[in-house]
């Protein structure tokens, strides 16, 4: 089986091609803000670097979130549109998730992303993947509470986050794709994992 | 041989796909309007827009092909609007347009939203030359040239508000329903001329502005309620809407008279209007102008348009590599 990995939920973006549980392509780039001028191309060249086209793809997977919504709206849309087009198989997978997956971890893992005014979209695993608390946007001070009770926590983040001391991922993509087999049974639902309403939905719910 | 263009608009709150044949027959359109669900913010929020576009971007495509009957592998060139528009609106659209000509080795077209607009005229007869084109709606407001096909020359536009987006602003100012061009319209129809309302820039210029008036209908309610008056909406619609109708019309015919030319289209969301229809209708027949309206259905946002325009361009050769950029602002060329 052949599998597209791709993350555009970052300024990094990563694109994978998995033949068999072995990585044969692998590229983490930087977007410089024009991830929807490169993406396409890059998933082409990586594409043509394996030999392969995007007929010989037999499964996504795609991380949906949290993140840049435009960057997630732009992995997702590619991904909805091929997998529907070319009846593909898609499995979505979580960025946070994706943060928590690295090699020689700690026991217990605290994926973060910034959000901005004090908050994280962040999320507590253990080392063998288990969610113990689900993907969430929460304050950082109250994540940090929650994760007082545990005595070997390391925290995960592609950014520097403030008063909080994090190591950057290196992701294990195999680790991560090996544990998910949820193929969407309906392209069309598939939506991205924003964890957050937009401001206007905020306002509009505090006026009601 | 016929030539099939599968287009893509998602510039602001309509998800939109069409298959187009020959630039200019309809073979099949699908339009998923949000517009309700911007109307419980008296306006289209872009996050929300975005989030809608991707939510509905594979069910717009498959419902186009069911109701085209048609595959992808017969089309000839995908149609995509790069711009202008709301970026993450355009993204998705981009985005889908970008990955079908790639998966299926098709030429992918750019397409501006405003060619869109004015090739909606050549989908119930053929477009005649040379012509001025009056592209009103609730993001724009230009007078274009046209010598031939797809040669667009920008004689005028706005300098600040549309046309379109300052009837929306004056209509949440006398607490009416969005969107405001319909409402206003209807108003209108029923009023009396009663308020004095400056012409805005009523000069020789082509170019418009709108945010004078709306600040003019703004200040004069809110005069009229500190001496404790009710403003009569109606006849404040009435004086607004005629203002408008007054300058777009009176510079569209400065323009056609400036250029030497006697056809004329007018296009976009506010070329439903009633009461703009009715004037042009007029004014057209005294000055024997060859005027064309699009349907009903194509004046707002509709791929349809964009496979129009998108078959001209695909026959002059223009082609956009998969880097195509989404611009909020671009020029039409």
């Amino acid at each position: 089986m052949i599998s597209l990995f791709l993350d555009t939920s970052s300024v990094t973006y990563t694109i994978a091609l998995i033949k068999n549980d072995n990585i044969i392509y692998e590229k983490n780039g930087e977007s410089y803000n024009r991830l929807s001028d490169i993406i396409l191309s890059e998933i082409d060249s990586a594409l043509k670097n394996a030999n392969l086209s995007i007929q010989d793809i037999d499964r996504l997977y795609v991380v949906n979130g949290p993140g840049s919504f435009t960057g997630i709206r732009i992995g997702l849309t590619f991904a909805k549109i091929v997998a529907y087009a070319l009846k593909k198989e898609l499995v979505l997978l979580s960025k946070l998730e994706m943060l928590a997956t690295i090699e020689n971890s700690q026991e217990i893992i605290v994926p973060l992303i910034d959000a901005r005014r004090g908050y994280v979209y962040g999320a507590i695993y253990d080392k063998n993947g288990n969610n113990l608390l689900k993907d969430q946007y929460i304050y950082l001070d109250e994540l940090y509470d929650l994760c007082k009770k545990y005595d070997d926590v390391v925290y995960v983040s592609e950014e520097n986050i403030e008063k909080l001391s994090t190591i950057r991922p290196k992701f294990d993509i195999i680790r991560l794709i090996k544990r998910h087999n949820e193929v969407v049974s309906n392209v069309h639902t598939c939506k991205p994992n924003y964890l957050k309403k937009t401001e206007a939905e905020e306002k509009n719910d505090k006026r009601n | 041989m016929d030539t099939y263009i599968l287009s893509i608009e998602s510039s602001c709150d309509e998800t939109s796909m069409a298959i187009v044949k020959n630039g200019c027959i309809d073979i099949a359109t699908v339009v998923l309007s949000q517009m309700n669900t911007h109307a419980n913010y008296g306006g289209v929020v872009p996050e929300i827009a975005s989030r809608m576009h991707v939510e509905s971007i594979t069910i717009v495509l498959e419902e186009l092909l069911t109701k085209a009957g048609m595959t992808i592998d017969k089309i000839d060139a995908i149609a995509v609007t790069y711009g202008p528009g709301l970026i993450g609106s355009l993204l998705i659209g981009l985005t889908a347009a970008k990955t079908l000509a790639y998966i299926y080795k098709k030429p992918l077209v750019p397409v501006h939203h405003i060619a869109g607009h004015i090739y909606a005229n050549n989908l119930n007869k053929k477009m005649e030359f040379p012509l001025i084109a009056l592209v009103v709606s609730g993001g724009h407001t230009e007078l274009v040239y046209m010598k031939e096909h797809y040669s667009f020359k920008k004689i005028g536009g706005t300098l600040d508000d549309a046309v379109g987006e300052a009837y929306d602003k004056v209509a949440r100012v006398l607490d009416l329903s969005y969107p405001g061009g319909p409402v206003i319209d209807n108003l209108a129809s029923t009023g009396t001329d009663q308020y004095d309302l400056p012409i805005p820039l009523n000069d020789h210029s082509f170019n418009f502005s709108f945010s004078g008036l709306k600040s003019a209908v703004i200040n004069l309610k809110h005069n009229e309620e500190q001496r404790g008056n009710m403003v009569n909406k109606n006849n404040l619609a009435t004086s607004f809407q005629n203002r408008v109708i007054e300058i777009l019309s009176k510079k569209t015919m400065n323009a056609l008279k400036e250029y030497q030319v006697n056809n004329l289209i007018i296009a976009g969301g506010v070329s439903a209007n009633k009461g703009l229809r009715n004037k042009m209708d007029k004014l057209c027949e005294e000055n024997n102008i060859n005027l064309s309206y699009p349907d009903f259905k194509y004046c707002t946002d509709n791929a349809t348009m964009i496979g129009a325009a998108g078959y001209y361009a695909y026959k002059l050769g223009r082609r956009a590599d998969l880097n195509l950029k989404a611009e909020a602002t671009c020029n039409l060329e």
